[in-house]
């Protein structure tokens, strides 16, 4: 029952934070708050429903630095547009 | 199945690293292309992906309560929901394609369909694994102590969703 409640909240926290991307992206605010939210429910997806907050800390290592350092190039990549 | 995961993982990375490098040299022709798509079709698809991810998760729960017959209710609703995925990436690919937005249109458009396209047969992988899962758990084939199979399935779908919340901003929304 717990766990159940607990990966409810997480799709909650996700879908919240899928309008909130939106919302942003739609508004005058930077690339980069955008891409910290697809970090954050990556983040949500790898320890909540994948579970590997209680995995080996290695693979979850390695799934979080997956979006975080995709959003840091994409962040990048934007900037030098810029 | 960690190791495919990664694999996987960084097959879509070189896409996306691409898409963004691609979109640095030709700012001006990504963000007039992205115009053509529509930001709440790409909201609605997030939604139904993380939803359907949502339930997957919920039936491993019960797969590990032995109440296999619960499980295999949640992944048929899951199946339902990833289906609503499926209708609305198909029709803003048939819009794109009856606008001639198709993949030899311009670069944004190239990548689009290749980086898109390429998650969306994933997508349809990660359906065919959850109807076999589904299938398993109505013959009792998954229970609290075989159901290393039935969570490397459901990992696989949680890895589709863990692109999507990546590709979502990149293609529809920065920029």
């Amino acid at each position: 029952m717990l766990a159940s409640r607990f990966l409810l909240g997480c799709w909650l926290a996700l879908a919240v934070l899928s309008l909130a991307t939106v919302g942003l992206a739609q508004g005058a605010v930077s690339s980069g708050a955008v891409l910290v939210l697809a970090v954050l429910k990556a983040w949500l997806i790898t320890d909540g429903f994948m579970e590997l907050r209680h995995g080996p800390w290695r693979w979850r290592a390695l799934l979080l630095a997956w979006a975080g350092v995709l959003a840091l190039v994409v962040g990048i990549s934007l900037n030098l547009r810029g | 199945m960690w190791l495919f995961i990664l694999a996987e993982l960084s097959v879509f990375a070189l896409l996306i690293l691409a898409f963004a490098v691609t979109q640095a040299l030709k700012p001006q022709l990504f963000a007039a292309s992205r115009q053509l798509l529509d930001t709440s079709t790409g909201l609605a698809m997030t939604l139904s992906l993380l939803s359907a991810g949502l339930l997957a998760a919920l039936a491993q729960q019960r797969v590990r309560q032995a109440r296999p017959g619960q499980a295999a209710l949640l992944l048929l609703l899951a199946l339902l929901v990833a289906c609503g995925y499926l209708g609305l990436k198909l029709g803003e690919y048939r819009h794109l394609l009856s606008l001639g937005l198709g993949l030899e249109y311009n670069t944004f458009f190239t990548l689009y369909w290749i980086l898109t396209g390429f998650h969306f047969l994933h997508v349809l992988l990660g359906m065919l694994i959850l109807a076999w899962l589904a299938e398993g758990c109505r013959r009792r084939r998954y229970g609290p102590g075989n159901c290393s199979g039935f969570e490397s399935g459901v990992l696989y779908w949680h890895m589709v969703d863990l692109v999507w919340v990546v590709l979502f901003p990149l293609v529809y929304l920065l920029g």
